[in-house]
């Protein structure tokens, strides 16, 4: 909320005034953040406060007057050419802006002609200054006005001042008035709050009517209204408020429009506490009732919108009918209007969740029911009432009837809290000395009564709802003692829970960096088109995403259930840049339904929440002063191997698989541990949903479910070999769709112990050598024994056995 | 008639005509071979040394140390030739140049975004004061998230996470904080975790994103204190910081959050001006950098530990903006979109 800083000050009396920066850092040192100050003042200079002592028509124009003004008493006259159509009688004041005054935007006056006058400088319009929109002439200050002649200007329109920007925290509903801050500010420093005191004056201007007889008040529902005040004020005039009263709602941000209502706002932002005015004379049986709303009800708010209400609403009806929704916003009906005499001020307090759920669901978050949301203390109706009255009947011309109708059917009992020293100390960490707890807590406006050694029974004023328990008392007695005052220590260690997650997400990252990508990290959720691009079928786990209720746009739509179109997407949007070569990856997790859960519509319990590893290899990598080299399939593979090893995941297998939608069904694998478990997926996008995510060329992947992967366990070591291997090749003509896993399997088969390696050294197809539908592979496989060196025979002889299984069972010939 | 002087001279010749075959012979094997030639087995020096058994018994002697004159002229020859050539490989070796402007081969490449550097590292740091990692899942009840935080429905406190919401009770985690309630209902106290990680909320502008990172500590135990808290962000602040030197100073300022009382903001000393006021910390010296607070008796209750005997603390920070306020990110968004320009950087 907006803070006006002379208005602060009225209210505080002070051992030394702070200056307004001093203050502003008190404040925010008691978390109460100042968030900005703003010099209401700073837009001009120069421009001084004259007097007009004389003026002619313009010998050049009949829309010109020439106006004496002097701007020192006794001093002599200058004569200025001005405009505009209101230049008052001699005597009145004027604000004059002399050669060399700076106004907003900008401009410095100078002496110039005006249709054949010299003109030194202008009298100016609130416009001029931006300190209003009056633009219908310049500004005259009222006859009764005292800032001398020569005075700033500034202090003439009350902008000599600041306006600082507080954020209260949410539980301050108290400190959304200047009151408030005021209490908080001479807690800080030492000062004593002077909230106003309306009182005399309204005996000064008591009417002869008796509030009683003008206004009944009932309150059907006390749990959505515990506190209802009225004050009935006769005989009022409506009009522009004073334009320094005018100027401070300005300041706190809301638009003066008539004294009526200006009234309501100004004590709204003085106390806290909203209040309403109603045209009495539209308060059908002079009777006042706070009521829920009946399903289907409906009333005209004051914006001219028809309102369907529901029965949480809360309602001040009148006689008849609705006349406002409570703390939201007020009726149609009943609204102060420019030919209102006769006003109902209602100062009530409502339940706060009642205000919130109705301003809510309507979309009309107001001044007042911001204040109601946090609760405004039952203890501010009447003096409220009272202040508002007072300031009716002062900018109005009216008398105020006697006597408040004040319907306060279970006032609060306020219980007082607990305290004790030790707890507070330990708590805090500092002995602080009892007596600075209790001195604190009383210049906080709290009761403390003794209660034993070390013990307090508090009582906190009723303004501060939001101190119950003891630890919101030490939390005040912090405040006050200073949060700077407390040292630095650290907690003795305990030995809590070890390491509570696995931490393979961030070992498959450094494994996956290491391999030469780059990782990126992609929001959890994306629009339905992206995640449609993977042409999933419906009942697939993953077909069926979690959708957001209330995204802010459609790329909030699902949760992800694939790491892959944001990735693809990543790629799409490096291509556009120009990046030739895209190596990326991501690690963390997809959000699938339970088993068991329905497969659309909302979820009822929690999702299942898999970490993946995704990689996504476009383009083609740089190579060294040569052409680069397009990523392909083997380089998705070796990553892939890559973080296997790194995660110890043992050895991995590869099924070619064309059934997976958003893969290429000719270059596709399911992924396989030892065990057989499917850990993941491997192979080139599908051209379709890649083009679909909005990339033209090939992009290899992989997917792997960490959670799929074995735990690892330590690894063991093996002897280091103390003899030499020996190595043979074999070369073999297979037919093309036999995979190269076969030639391993058939390897294995033979269960020979001295196989060390086998290794694939060459692949190629030629089919004017080899024949169509042939491939030839160069195999390499080492021999060694752990025990000996191996004679050449023994080697030629176990080799020459493989050969013969391979040929026989793989099938295969030799070249 | 052979004579001793003639098996002597005929030696001596041998052993210079051994010079010149050498001289243009440019490898060892070959080196090695010639001297084969002349000292082997069946070499010319053998070959000479048949004669010997036919001179008088008075002339061998002579001849015999003729013959171990010239063998030891062969070999030196031949060593001095072998250096000789060796020298000269080093020579041509070490007149080898290559243009040491020329690129480098790319090697790696790889690494890991900004946001898990950084995360990595808090973890790090918390780790040295014994802080364990813990996490929870990202879709969350309400009840974790907001109840048993000590936020009911139509608190005001809801105001200032708007909540993306799956189902009524189910909603994107607004912070980290369900993780706190999660591991007290799973751990008895001494509790010493933090819990990095992602959370969502319905805002977007240059420093919102509806994604963004985490990280919440939380201490329970017997007799931990609001000077214990402030002690352990001077430590990370410092720690974390360290490249401006240290030195730096931890503001607590008061605050509101429904689950700690008392609740505090809290903001490090600008190290950038240094406390002097600049542009990052608005002029004010400070720069805050997150929330933290005594744990709320209300959530202990919760959870059922006992507020009497334990006490604890909480803190949250936002890792995207620490990354932003240590290396210049002038954009939340450039985290999330995958683009080599901004990632590589890092």
């Amino acid at each position: 909320m907006k803070l006006v800083w002379s208005w602060l000050l009225e209210l505080c009396d002070l051992p030394l005034v702070p200056t307004v920066e001093e203050g502003a850092r008190a404040l925010t040192g008691g978390g109460l953040e100042i968030e900005g100050i703003v010099d209401l003042g700073a837009g001009f200079s120069g421009v001084v406060v004259a007097e007009v002592v004389g003026k002619r028509p313009h010998p050049g124009s009949d829309k010109l007057t020439l106006v004496d003004v002097i701007s020192a008493r006794g001093g002599a006259a200058t004569q200025v050419v001005c405009g505009a159509p209101n230049v008052p009688a001699l005597g009145r004041k004027v604000l004059w802006a002399p050669p060399g005054a700076t106004l907003p935007g900008g401009l410095t006056l100078a002496t110039k002609a005006v249709k054949g006058v010299e003109s030194p400088g202008m009298l100016c319009s609130e416009i001029e200054l931006a300190v209003g929109d009056d633009a219908g002439g310049i500004i005259v200050l009222d006859a009764d006005d005292g800032t001398p002649l020569g005075a700033r200007a500034q202090q003439a329109l009350g902008v000599a001042d600041w306006v600082l920007d507080v954020n209260a925290p949410a539980n301050r509903g108290d400190c959304l008035g200047h009151l408030g801050l005021a209490r908080e500010l001479c807690a800080l420093l030492g000062g004593r709050v002077v909230p106003p005191a309306p009182e005399p004056d309204l005996e000064a201007l008591a009417a002869d009517l008796d509030a009683a007889a003008l206004a009944r008040v009932s309150i059907t529902d006390p749990s959505g209204c515990p506190r209802y005040v009225a004050r009935v004020i006769d005989g009022l005039t409506v009009r522009p408020s004073p334009r320094r009263f005018a100027q401070r709602l300005r300041a706190v941000g809301v638009r003066p429009i008539s004294n009526l209502v200006d009234v309501t706002n100004y004590v709204l932002f003085e106390l806290g506490q909203p209040l309403h005015a109603f045209d009495w004379h539209h308060v059908r049986g002079a009777h006042i009732d706070v009521r829920r709303a009946h399903a289907g009800e409906h009333m005209t708010t004051l914006d001219g919108t028809q309102r369907v209400l529901e029965p949480t609403d809360l309602l001040i009806c009148d006689g008849e009918r609705p006349v406002a929704l409570a703390g939201v916003m007020g009726g149609a009906d009943s609204e102060v209007s420019p030919s209102t005499t006769r006003v109902l001020l209602e100062s009530a307090s409502f339940e706060p969740r009642s205000i919130r759920r109705t301003a809510r669901r309507l979309g009309l978050p107001s001044e007042a029911s911001q204040r109601f949301e946090r609760g405004v203390d039952p203890e501010l109706a009447p003096l409220a009432a009272a202040r508002a009255a007072v300031l009716l009947a002062r900018l109005g011309g009216g008398r105020i009837a006697r006597g408040a109708v004040d319907v306060y059917p279970r006032p609060p009992t306020r219980p007082s809290v607990p305290l004790r020293l030790a707890r507070t100390r330990a708590l805090i960490g500092v002995e602080i000395p009892a007596g600075d707890c209790e001195a604190a807590l009383v210049r906080l406006g709290c009761d403390v009564i003794p209660d034993g050694a070390g013990h307090w029974r508090v009582t906190p004023p009723s303004a501060r709802a939001d101190l119950t328990r003891e630890v919101d008392l030490i939390e005040d007695i912090l405040r006050i003692h200073g949060y700077a005052n407390v040292p630095a220590t650290l907690p003795a260690l305990h030995v809590g829970p070890a390491q509570l997650v696995d931490d393979i997400a961030d070992r498959a990252r450094r494994a996956l960096a290491a391999a030469g990508l780059a990782e990126a990290i992609t929001f959890g959720f994306q629009s339905r088109d992206r995640h449609a691009a993977l042409g999933l079928p419906a009942g697939h786990p993953r077909a069926h995403p979690v959708a957001v209720r209330n995204p802010m746009s459609a790329e909030q739509a699902v949760m992800r259930t694939s790491l892959l179109p944001n990735l693809v997407a990543a790629v799409a949007r490096n291509i556009s840049f120009g990046i030739a070569d895209v190596a990326l990856f991501e690690v963390g997790a997809v959000f699938l339904r339970k088993p068991g859960q329905p497969l659309d519509g909302e979820p009822t319990e929690l999702c299942d929440e898999p970490l993946h590893a995704a990689v996504v290899l476009a383009g083609a990598r740089p190579r060294w002063l040569g052409a680069p080299q397009p990523w392909d399939y083997a380089d998705a593979r070796g990553v892939l191997e890559h973080l296997a090893r790194s995660l110890g995941a043992g050895e991995v297998r590869f099924v070619a698989a064309s059934d997976i939608p958003y893969l290429h069904p000719g270059v596709a694998a399911r992924v396989l541990g030892a065990d057989g478990r499917v850990l993941g997926e491997i192979g080139e996008v599908h051209p379709a949903a890649r083009e679909r995510l909005g990339v033209d060329g090939p992009v290899f992947m992989f997917d792997l479910t960490l959670g799929a992967l074995p735990a690892p366990t330590p690894a063991q070591m093996r002897a280091v070999p103390r003899f030499p291997a020996s190595a043979r090749d074999v070369s073999l003509l297979l037919d093309d769709p036999i995979p190269a896993a076969r030639v391993r399997d058939v390897i294995a088969g033979t269960a020979q112990v001295l196989v060390e390696a086998v290794r694939l050294a060459e692949e190629y197809r030629d089919p004017a050598r080899l024949g169509r539908g042939k491939k030839s592979m160069l195999w390499s496989i080492t021999y060694r024994a752990p025990d000996r060196t191996l004679t050449d025979a023994e080697v030629d002889q176990v080799h020459e056995a493989i050969v013969a299984r391979l040929i026989a069972e793989t099938p295969a010939e030799r070249r | 008639m052979t004579t001793g002087s003639d098996l002597i001279a005929q030696l001596e010749r041998l052993g210079d005509e051994f010079a010149a075959v050498i001289a243009p012979l440019a490898d060892e094997q070959t080196i090695r071979a010639a001297q084969a030639q002349f000292l082997g087995k069946k070499g010319q020096v053998s070959e000479v040394m048949k004669e010997l058994g036919r001179l008088p018994p008075v002339d061998r002697p002579l001849v015999g140390q003729a013959a171990n004159r010239v063998k030891d002229t062969i070999a030196a020859a031949v060593d001095a030739r072998l250096v000789a050539l060796a020298a000269a490989r080093r020579a041509a070796d070490l007149a080898r140049t290559v243009d040491v402007t020329l690129p480098g081969r790319p090697c790696g490449g790889g690494h890991l975004h900004l946001l898990t550097q950084v995360r990595l590292e808090l973890v790090g740091i918390f780790a040295e004061l014994g802080f364990a990692v813990a996490e929870g899942p990202q879709i969350e009840t309400d009840w974790h998230t907001f109840e048993a935080l000590a936020i009911p429905k139509d608190h005001p406190a809801r105001d200032m996470q708007d909540t993306f919401y799956v189902a009524d009770e189910i909603v994107l985690r607004t912070h980290t904080s369900p993780v706190q309630i999660r591991t007290m209902q799973g751990h008895p106290p001494p509790i010493r975790i933090v819990a990095p990680g992602v959370v969502y909320r319905r805002d977007d502008d240059a420093t919102h994103s509806p994604m963004f990172t985490q990280i919440e500590g939380l201490v329970v135990d017997e007799g931990v204190r609001v000077s214990d808290l402030k002690g352990v962000l001077l430590h990370f602040v410092n720690r974390f910081y360290a490249g401006s030197g240290g030195g730096l100073d931890v503001r607590l300022r008061p605050s509101y959050f429904p689950f700690v009382e008392p609740g505090v903001e809290i903001d490090m000393s600008c190290r950038f001006c240094r406390g002097g006021g600049c542009r990052l910390c608005k002029g004010s010296g400070w720069i805050e950098i997150g929330g933290a607070g005594m744990v709320d008796p209300d959530v202990f209750a919760q959870v059922g530990i006992d507020s009497e005997r334990y006490t604890g603390f909480a803190f949250g920070m936002g890792i995207e903006r620490m990354a932003m306020l240590r290396h210049g990110v002038n954009d939340i968004k450039l985290y999330y979109e995958g683009d080599l320009r901004f990632l590589d950087q890092f």
